[in-house]
């Protein structure tokens, strides 16, 4: 039999982002992979440049929507070690609330979509129902559902007095029990288990070749999340106990995104509980001197890393960032090897791509 | 999370005969960030197979043209400041606005070490890290395509992004959409709004 | 066959959609939404415009005064403006409500004056932005010191400040019903 090329993308792959997939075909199963990127391409880094550090926590807050707290956290963690700024012990716990109820919603939202790949729609509503109660949090603690606007240089801009704090506590003790029977049917559902199960596999040896990066590689037995490696804001006082899998396989992915969201829950309340008192951040501006340092945090997609470098002006000179998907498309060829056709979007939803954030 | 190697400073030192300069600083939390220039772009692939072989991760790669540091109190007049050559790299080249400075940043569990080489504007080039590191495939080539920068041996030296249609080094050369609206507002957009306005009142 | 008991639950518990645009739909006090201006309390120091990433933000100068101008369109409801202003003449309101018509999109200005005026003491004529604490070089004023000095153009304005601080001794300044001014 002889083989040919079919076209898979730019749109709708697995989600509504356009990535443009040249598959070469044997009957049903994959022999090779060409992944054609750009459609998202918009000039994003050389733009920090042009803006005002302080307007850069904006921009950067918008690269991506499901990511959207971690680039402005990161980008304003690079700014403060620049500048010796000490985030005051408040704002470092609501950092990590912040981060937190971000990465609940991105990876429901990324295990509800891998649900409807599936063909089980009913699963996907019922998660993506519950994404809302963290939805809801997000809009009724931040204002925005999405881009909550969380971070500033040296500190935070959000509150939570002890309404603010009850309102978080009720509404994960409402998750919880949901999210704990949802994982039960990830785990257990015939439906769900045949069309993920040893699907897409990443060895160990292929993870580390490849250097992937956060649910990914943890599914394939990769023990690195930067909140225990790196530790930054309040994770070196919080426990944070890492999700590994060992199959490294779609089913794994999945799981491992769920547990971590099950921990989430978890580091939330020891934040509520711990969450000192004192000054959120400054609202008022100062230079920034010139200097250049890396920064990193774990993004729900894992490790989110920024170079930045300021020579003194109001303008950075080099703003750099890589995100967690520019490393895991690499391992995606490796995952669709020998392949099913029909596979091909459960696959690719499975590493969790984000479009906007790799192309910038 | 562990303190970077005591023996990486002196091993990369012999990796690089060409010499090199390192710094380090560890933070309250004890998260390390550290920077290694090396003098010679020819020990590039050493050291990062020195860094390999420690089981460092390749985070990605960044590239800049770094300018020189300004000098805040000289006002214009003063024509020595002007007339002073640029400061140079370790390498001899001069950190003008126009030399390349590439950082490789490893990821050393979960410390960070930037390794960094320069190049000269028009005729340096670095060899590839694929055949140590896969994942350095496409940062390298989106390094060839936003700036003119040459990467040897890189198997599979296509356009990341961009189309084969876009003249190369983009952030050097091309105006960006982004620039050429400013990436806001327009001046004429606002000449609107305020016509809008008057014609209200 | 447990998710059957997930579908009964909701067969029970109904749509847990909003039944909006025919009923009400969920907006939160914090929601960031429509920003409001109040030209009276403006210093016109363009803090709010220089942290505008969308650009959305402009000051200008007309016959009557300085002109605040925001337009909705490019605003991109971040609130850096409002968490910098100094003096909090911006607020977001809860107010979502903005979807409009392709020829209504110029009209979605929020705007403001700093109306001019006549100096009490000199006469010359100025924009009179709001008065700030800070004139008063070390001496904390009463909100009714401060305003008292909106009459007097920025000149003026210090001779005035200097006259306030120089009349209280730093003893009278320690009032503790004096408020504080949300000034530094």
């Amino acid at each position: 039999m002889s083989t040919y090329t079919i076209p898979v993308g730019p749109l709708h792959v697995a989600l509504e982002e356009p990535m443009y997939f040249k598959v070469e075909v044997d009957g049903e199963t994959v022999r090779s992979v060409d992944i054609t990127a750009g459609h998202a391409h918009r000039g994003v880094e050389y733009l920090t440049t042009k803006r005002s550090i302080y307007q850069n926590v904006t921009l950067t807050e918008r690269i991506c929507s499901l990511c959207s707290n971690s680039h402005p956290e990161a980008y304003c963690m690079a700014i403060e070690t620049i500048a010796g700024i000490e985030l005051p012990q408040r704002a470092q716990y609501l950092r990590v609330i912040a981060g937190e109820i971000k990465r609940i919603a991105s990876h429901l939202f990324n295990v509800a979509i891998q649900a409807h790949l599936v063909g089980f729609d009913s699963l996907f509503m019922h998660v993506m129902e519950t994404r809302e109660i963290m939805q809801d949090v997000k809009e009724t603690l931040f204002g925005n559902r999405m881009e909550i606007g969380a971070n500033t240089i040296g500190g935070v801009r959000f509150d939570l007095d002890a309404d603010g704090l009850a309102y978080l506590d009720a509404q994960l003790a409402r998750l919880q029990p949901i999210l704990d029977d949802i994982i039960t049917h990830y785990r257990t559902n015939r439906s769900f288990i045949d069309r993920t199960r040893g699907i897409g596999v990443l060895t160990h040896a292929q993870a580390l070749d490849c250097g992937v990066v956060g649910p990914v590689a943890r599914a394939s037995g990769i023990a690195y999340d930067v909140r225990v490696k790196a530790p930054y804001n309040a994770y070196d006082r919080l426990d944070v106990p890492v999700q590994t899998g060992t199959d490294g396989d779609v089913w794994s992915r999945a799981i491992v995104r769920l547990s971590e969201a099950r921990v989430s829950i978890d580091i939330l309340r020891q934040c509520a509980a711990d969450l000192p008192a004192g000054e959120t951040g400054p609202r008022e501006r100062q230079i920034i001197p010139a200097g250049q340092t890396v920064a990193k945090c774990e993004a729900p997609r894992g490790e989110l890393i920024y170079y930045v470098k300021t020579d003194g002006s109001p303008n950075p000179e080099r703003v750099k960032w890589r995100v967690p998907s520019f490393m895991n498309w690499g391992a995606l060829t490796l995952m669709l090897a020998e392949a099913k056709v029909a596979d091909i979007a459960l696959i690719v939803n499975s590493v969790d791509p984000c479009i906007s954030c790799t192309e910038r | 999370m562990s303190a970077l190697p005591a023996d990486l400073e002196p091993r990369l030192r012999t990796a690089a005969p060409g010499g090199c300069a390192f710094s380090q600083t560890t933070n309250a939390r004890g998260v390390t960030v550290a920077w290694c220039e090396l003098a010679d772009n020819a020990d590039l692939f050493a050291a990062a197979t020195l860094l390999k072989e420690m089981g460092a991760r390749l985070s990605t790669i960044s590239a800049l043209q770094p300018r020189p540091p300004e000098d805040d109190d000289e006002d214009d007049d003063d024509a020595k400041a002007k007339d002073a050559p640029p400061p140079v790299a370790l390498s001899g080249l001069p950190i003008d606005g126009k030399t390349y400075q590439i950082l490789y940043h490893f990821d050393l569990d979960g410390s960070t070490l930037s390794l960094s080489v320069f190049l000269p504007v028009d005729a340096g080039t670095v060899p590839s890290l694929t055949p140590l590191f896969r994942n350095a495939d496409w940062p390298e080539r989106e390094l060839m395509e936003i700036y003119n920068l040459r990467i040897v041996n890189h198997p599979d030296p296509r356009r990341l992004f961009l189309d084969e249609s876009i003249e190369p080094a983009v952030l050097e050369r091309l105006i960006p959409f982004s620039t050429l609206v400013n990436a806001a507002s327009t001046k004429s957009l606002w000449e609107k709004i305020i016509e809008h306005k008057e014609a209200e009142s | 066959m447990s998710f059957l008991k997930v579908l009964f639950r909701n067969l029970i518990s109904g749509p847990s959609t909003d039944p909006f645009p025919f009923g009400e739909t969920f907006t939160p006090k914090a929601l960031r939404g429509r920003v409001v201006y109040d030209a009276s309390k403006c210093t016109s120091c363009r803090t709010c415009e220089q942290v505008c990433i969308g650009g959305a933000i402009r000051f200008d100068n007309t016959p009557d005064g300085r002109r605040f101008l925001l337009w909705h369109d490019t605003c991109t409801f971040c609130g850096l403006c409002v968490f910098y202003c100094p003096q909090d003449a911006l607020e977001m309101t809860t107010d979502w409500h903005l979807s409009h018509t392709q020829d209504e999109k110029f009209k979605m200005v929020e705007h403001g004056l700093m109306p001019k005026a006549a100096c009490a003491a000199c006469g010359a004529e100025y924009v009179a932005v709001a008065p700030t604490a800070k004139a008063f070089a070390g001496y904390e004023p009463t909100p009714e010191e401060v305003e008292e000095l909106r009459q007097y153009c920025p000149r003026c304005r210090r001779k005035e400040a200097a006259k306030i601080a120089a009349a209280h001794p730093p003893a009278i300044a320690a009032d503790p019903d004096t408020p504080e001014q949300g000034q530094s």
